[in-house]
């Protein structure tokens, strides 16, 4: 192979037409692909679009359809109960990233110092990963709430029985961001580990020579390496946890009352139940620039200066 | 690191608090699924199933079980449903991840390792398509499905499915492309064409990460629940979530609900578990910096 290279006798042009087809290298593999996407996805957010200029009503069965332009855009900006989903959403996404990114390190460090051969914890730390949304929804009710859970039990052990109500308009958020931690953290714990698993020992050395204690290690060899993935994850929570349905929907169907009614669950209540296409096409786009606002925030205010470490 | 004897109980500890904390939920449903009605019912809830048996696991596949009790447990009427979901979720699952692996691995090696005009902009696309939520889509791919004769077939929920897996394990894969030792160089001197780099030499190396790839379009796939309770919910193509869904909504029953979803995270996991080791070299950062 090497032979016939050096014989070639366009051996400059080879060099050459290299460095053109880059870009065309690049756009062989990626072009059908990105066409591909691109009619997938731009004709249903051009249809959603279209939806959301209208004001369509369901008559007998027939829409009804009224251009209003950006009625619906207004109307959503004035919806109170918009707004409510939004700080609901904001509050369920940040518990949920700091618990499933704080859990994800801590199911990393005790993976890391269980060593290379504990196989089997890892297996065992890794399988709520497989666990669908719909499935953490239902495991996590059922542990849960009142009649099945397991905190009425233990409250029983102690004579106790009137458990308390953890699915109350208070605290509903918070064990919702609970169960979706559990589903997210060890997908995180992983990567994290594959961060550590590169970190050489001989810094471990170093820091006992400089007298750092565990919690020094932890902050000055262990963290920073980690610190990239940290950002990734720390954005991709925050992406699936602002888009969550379907765990939200078995868990709490947005209730009680709309303590944890998140964005996404008004949306689909409004679109699906209500059948106010337009109205909840016109949110869904508030939805989409959310989770943009949220991740560029992130990506200035963080992210822009890991990568250039 | 600490000595062994100092931090022997502790990390013994933190271990079984780990174990614990992951594998209780997922016991509590099994447990569940054990249950016999009379225990479902009893106050409070039983943390052992007190008269284990596998008769919801039998009704849901279509069988009926008869308790030590004498009681008959039906086969659930969803049963045909649920054998024909588990078979679809597999062809879905399978054929989802085939195709992502075959569209993701060159996309992510393009933007790992190739620095070319548009890229950022070409980058900020697939980054956008990650963002749009699958609830505003929902309606208008439904529209578009039935106009296209799609809605209730196998093809349409892989090709939107597709929609979500792309995008993300091709973000999951850049900074792991990026990461392989710099070996186009060599490979070009020795008259590899970028293709032939590309299959022969790449690939074979990044094989934990395309590993990697795969666990995670086959679980988005597997998984999914909204677009398939869309699509094909009640169809001939319905997968094991939309049929299982039926155990929540239309006729609520814990023990089928919970066999069910056990059901469905049996294959789930073998695959975690079989790929399991690739998962911890997925490193993300350059281990050089």
């Amino acid at each position: 192979m090497k032979v016939s290279a050096v014989m070639t006798p366009n051996a400059g042009r080879f060099v050459r037409s290299q460095q053109l087809s880059n870009l065309q290298f690049a756009l062989l593999l990626t072009l059908p692909v990105l066409v591909f996407l691109a009619v997938l996805m731009a004709y249903p957010l051009g249809y959603a679009v279209w939806l959301s200029l209208n004001n369509i009503q369901f008559i007998l069965g027939q829409p009804d359809i009224e251009f209003v332009g950006i009625g619906n855009y207004i109307a959503v900006y004035q919806d109170l109960a918009f707004w409510h989903s939004v700080a609901i959403s904001l509050r369920f996404t940040i518990e949920s990233v700091v618990l499933a990114v704080g859990i994800g390190l801590a199911l990393a460090l005790v993976m890391n110092a269980a060593g290379e051969r504990s196989v089997l914890l890892r297996t065992i730390i890794l399988v709520p990963w497989a666990v669908s949304l719909y499935g953490t929804g239902v495991m996590w009710f059922y542990l849960l709430s009142g009649q099945s859970g397991i905190v009425t039990t233990i409250f029983q052990w102690f004579g106790n029985d009137r458990p308390p109500n953890l699915f109350s308009p208070t605290t509903v958020v918070e064990f919702l961001a609970v169960g979706n931690a559990w589903n997210m953290a060890p997908l995180i714990a992983f990567f994290l580990l594959a961060g550590m698993r590169t970190i050489p020992t001989r810094l471990y050395h170093l820091a006992q020579i400089d007298q750092l204690g565990a919690w020094g290690q932890f902050i000055h060899v262990t963290l920073p390496p980690l610190r990239f993935t940290l950002f990734v994850f720390v954005c991709i929570a925050t992406m699936f946890s602002l888009k969550m349905f379907d765990y939200i929907n078995i868990m709490t169907r947005g209730g009680p009352g709309d303590a944890s009614t998140v964005v996404p669950y008004l949306l689909y209540d409004i679109s699906f139940q209500q059948l106010e296409l337009g109205y909840g096409a016109a949110m869904s786009f508030y939805l989409l620039a959310l989770i943009i606002v949220s991740t560029l925030l992130l990506y200035f205010a963080w992210g822009r200066y890991e990568e250039a470490a | 690191m600490m000595s062994r004897r100092r931090s022997g109980p502790w990390k013994l500890l933190a271990i079984s608090v780990a174990v614990c904390w992951t594998l209780l939920p997922i016991y509590w449903l099994f447990r569940l699924s054990l249950l016999t009605p009379a225990d479902i019912s009893s106050f409070p809830p039983p943390i052992l199933p007190a008269h284990p048996h596998p008769g919801n696991f039998l009704n849901i596949l279509g069988f009926d079980y008869t308790l030590v009790s004498g009681r008959v447990l039906h086969a659930s009427g969803q049963s045909r449903q649920i054998i024909l979901g588990l078979k679809n979720s597999l062809i879905v699952a399978t054929t989802t991840m085939l195709l992502t692996l075959a569209v993701v691995v060159p996309l992510a090696y393009v933007f790992g390792r190739m620095e070319f005009r548009f890229k950022n902009a070409l980058f900020m696309s697939v980054l956008f398509a990650v963002a749009i939520p699958p609830v505003s889509t929902l309606i208008p791919f439904y529209t578009l499905f039935v106009a296209l004769g799609l809605s209730g077939t196998r093809t349409g929920l892989v090709l939107i499915t597709l929609t979500l897996t792309i995008p993300f394990v091709t973000w999951m894969l850049i900074g792991y492309f990026r990461n392989l030792p710099p070996v186009e160089k060599l490979a070009a001197i020795d008259g590899f064409s970028r293709l032939q780099t590309l299959l022969y030499i790449i690939i074979p190396m990044a094989r934990s990460g395309i590993a990697v790839a795969a666990v995670i379009s086959f679980l988005f796939s597997w998984n999914d629940f909204v677009f398939a309770t869309t699509l094909v919910n009640g169809s001939d193509a319905t997968t094991l979530p939309s049929a299982a869904s039926a155990f929540l909504f239309q006729q609520p029953e814990p023990g089928h609900m919970a066999a069910s979803v056990i059901l469905s995270l049996i294959p789930a996991a073998l695959v975690v578990l079989f790929l399991q080791r690739h998962i911890t070299e997925m490193n993300l950062v350059d281990p050089v910096r």
